[in-house]
């Protein structure tokens, strides 16, 4: 049950965004997150809109972008379907991962996101909560 | 010497045993004898000096005058006069002129003579009508004739009267069986009566009655008698007997179908009308009658609708009538609405249909309306529920994905802060889950706390409204919420006089100036004070409230429709504004009123309630 983890993290991650509103999912996440990386740098947003200003900036210094971005989709101000949108617009940015994290089982927001994978040059994933180590895992095994 | 002549002829022909009478060429009286004289019941000296055309007294003294003119230019005339003596008597004789020469040879007038022939002439008259009769008989099939001789107490029948009567032809009639073959009750009065009347004053008859045959069948006749007469006495009665049977079933028939005709277009629910080629009309049934407010169809035939419609409607309606009439196509169906001169609006389905002559040409329309109005305003009523409905709905919906996504998101925290706890060894860490779930189980009762309220403003759309002075309660807010104003250093610019009363629930005007405030301070740009101005307008039925910040704004292009939409879940008490507007919204509404925002981003938003007046 408690036995370590076996498999090799094939995608190196130093840098993640967590963009959530609820601090019990970002205190699961970290804790995961934890588990799974060392010296990992783990960034904080309660928004789309700070999430994207972080980003933005990031690319007008030229420094690299976070590896991984989990991203929720009812915050206020800017919700996860608009920071996409935004993110998407992003001209030259490196492929990042972004995992949707939503506790919604509306058939229509997981159509939306199907209709986001289509064109993108980054590879987004849907994970319905609650989020288990295994939907961390798959990042890893997968690329 | 022509005056002595005259004298001596005058001397003459007095004395002459025959109705003799000189005439000259102006129609006057020269010489008469004393029995012409007597004929005419006159004197010489009356005579000489009277017209004697006058005198005559003939009904074809016309006739007479032109034969004495071919008579005074040489051509011997006759014919037959008539008239009637003191005692009444019928008086037939036959006249003769001769032209009447002088000693040179000269016409200078006419000799006439009379000559008594009533009973040759009572016998012509006989067989004149009889041929007459005849002639008829040949031309109209059914027509059978009878024969009474009075003195012989003797009826005859032909053949015809005989096949009407169903009898044999040796079939032998009496008077009073003839009248026991009409139908018992009026038609057999009737006949009697009138037999009667001919046979002792002389009236002839013609009459249509109904009458039983030997077969006992039943049949219509017309029937008509006429007295002969002989010397004066009424000697026979002759007559027809007409089979019209068919004719009559034929009326009665024609005169059923009307009548139930006229029955289903009276007591038909529609409005029935029918139009000559001017448009006016020429019938109309009851509906119709009631519909324009006349109790008789004779009030509006000969009507247009010009007289009786505004004028604009009366023309469309004249129109159609004109396009029927030429294309000889019926309109079928269609929605119109007419509008009366005292300007009550009704809407009917019309159908206008060509009316054809046999040769096919238009000599009006035919029209049937139906009132649709009441239909019409049900299908109004029941636009509205649906509406209603689907609002209702569309809330619903909205409420249960809402509920769903909202519990679950708690719900899947404690699933995987469970899941952590199980898992973990260390025993501080196990303290800092247990301190999450804490929090997990305290969100969840904010946010049923949350949707309680939602459902209180659902369920209690009755509530009463109070007129309340908006400044106050404005106030209040302020002081409950003086510590958050406080520390955020909001400044408020309240513009609104004392004057303004709402007609507002209590507490959902607290909940909403409550709301509408902290969302103002709480959403402040992060480089701004916030700064925020409350201010009134009327606008026509509304009193207009403003809220106006200069925090965030709001990002209209992308938020604007689910703004107010419960969309926003409440994740932690720093995003009540989904719930929060939500809520704000539907306590608006239940007060019958309305929500509008204006925003920009990073200028800030103005918040605009519309409040029914109900002042």
């Amino acid at each position: 049950m408690d036995q370590p983890l076996a498999y090799t993290l094939k995608m190196k991650i130093r840098s993640v965004y967590i963009i959530d509103d609820d601090s019990i999912t970002i205190f699961g996440l970290r804790k995961l997150l934890d588990k799974l990386y060392k010296d990992l740098v783990i960034h904080e947003f309660e928004n789309g809109k700070t999430a994207l200003d972080a980003l933005t900036r990031l690319q007008k210094q030229n420094k690299p972008l976070p590896e991984l971005i989990f991203l929720d989709i009812n915050m206020p101000i800017m919700d996860g379907w608009a920071f996409l949108d935004e993110f998407l617009k992003l001209p030259n940015t490196s492929t990042v991962t972004i995992k949707i994290i939503t506790s919604s089982i509306d058939i229509r927001d997981r159509e939306k996101w199907k209709s986001y994978v289509k064109d993108a040059q980054h590879r987004i994933d849907f994970i319905t909560k609650p989020i288990y180590e295994l939907d961390l895992v798959d990042l890893q095994v997968a690329s | 010497m022509k005056a002595i002549g005259i004298h001596s002829i005058d001397y003459l022909v007095k004395q002459l045993p025959h109705p003799v009478a000189f005439i000259n060429k102006k129609f006057k009286l020269v010489a008469a004898s004393k029995a012409w004289l007597e004929y005419f019941e006159t004197t010489m000296h009356e005579a000489r000096e009277s017209n004697l055309l006058h005198l005559w007294n003939n009904k074809e003294d016309a006739l007479w005058e032109q034969q004495l003119r071919k008579c005074f230019k040489g051509s011997r005339e006759f014919g037959v006069h008539y008239s009637t003596d003191k005692s009444g008597k019928e008086l037939w004789s036959k006249w003769t002129a001769l032209p009447w020469y002088d000693e040179a040879e000269n016409i200078i007038g006419a000799i006439t003579s009379l000559e008594d022939i009533g009973g040759q002439l009572e016998q012509e008259a006989k067989y004149e009508k009889l041929e007459s009769l005849l002639k008829e008989q040949s031309e109209i099939t059914k027509v059978g004739i009878w024969e009474y001789h009075v003195a012989k107490d003797r009826l005859t029948w032909s053949e015809m009267t005989r096949r009407i009567h169903e009898v044999p032809s040796d079939y032998e009639p009496q008077v009073d069986t003839a009248i026991n073959f009409y139908k018992q009750g009026h038609s057999r009065n009737t006949i009697a009566m009138l037999v009667h009347n001919g046979l002792h004053r002389g009236t002839p008859w013609n009459k249509k009655l109904q009458f039983v045959s030997a077969k006992g069948n039943e049949k219509w006749v017309i029937a008509a008698g006429k007295p002969l007469y002989k010397n004066g006495q009424i000697t026979r009665l002759l007559g027809t007997l007409q089979d019209v049977s068919e004719q009559v079933t034929q009326e009665t028939k024609t005169k059923e179908s009307e009548r139930l005709l006229r029955t289903l277009i009276d007591n038909l629910p529609l409005n029935v009308f029918i139009k000559d080629t001017d448009s006016r009309k020429i019938l109309v049934n009851k509906a119709e009658c009631e519909y324009v407010g006349v109790d008789d169809p004779s009030k509006l035939l000969g009507k247009s609708d010009f007289d009786l419609y505004e004028k604009d409607i009366a023309q469309i309606s004249r129109d159609e009538d004109l396009q029927v009439m030429k294309t000889k196509k019926s309109i079928l169906g269609k929605r119109t609405v007419n509008v009366k001169k005292n300007g009550a609006t009704t809407a009917f389905l019309t159908s206008k249909i060509p009316w054809l002559t046999l040769e096919g040409e238009s000599k009006g329309i035919i029209g049937i309306s139906m009132d649709i109005s009441e239909i019409i305003q049900k299908e109004d009523q029941l636009r509205d529920l649906i509406n209603v409905t689907a609002i209702q709905n569309k809330k619903l919906i909205n409420f249960a994905h809402i509920v769903s996504h909202n519990l679950r998101s708690h719900t899947a925290n404690f699933s995987m802060l469970l899941d952590f706890l199980i898992k973990e060894k260390e025993e501080n860490e196990k303290e800092r889950i247990l301190g999450m779930l804490g929090k997990a189980s305290e969100n969840l009762t904010q946010t049923l706390e949350n949707l309680n309220e939602v459902v209180a403003i659902s369920t209690n759309v009755n509530l009463e409204k109070k007129s309340l002075n908006l400044n106050q309660e404005i106030t209040k807010v302020q002081e409950s919420l003086a510590a958050f104003l406080r520390k955020h250093q909001a400044k408020i610019d309240n513009q609104i006089s004392d004057k303004v009363y709402l007609k507002a629930v209590p507490a959902y005007l607290e909940s909403i100036l409550l709301n509408l405030l902290t969302n103002a301070v709480k959403y402040k740009h992060p480089e701004r004070i916030p700064e925020i101005t409350l201010s009134t307008r009327k606008q026509k039925e509304h009193i207009v409230f403003n809220i106006k910040d200069n925090g965030l704004g709001i990002d209209m292009g992308k938020y604007g429709n689910r703004l107010f939409g419960m969309y926003k879940t409440f994740h932690n008490n720093k995003d009540a504004r989904g719930i929060g507007l939500y809520i704000t919204k539907n306590q608006i509404e239940a007060m019958g009123g309305n929500i509008m925002v204006c925003s920009e981003v990073n200028r800030g938003s103005t918040f605009s309630v519309y409040f029914k007046d109900e002042n």
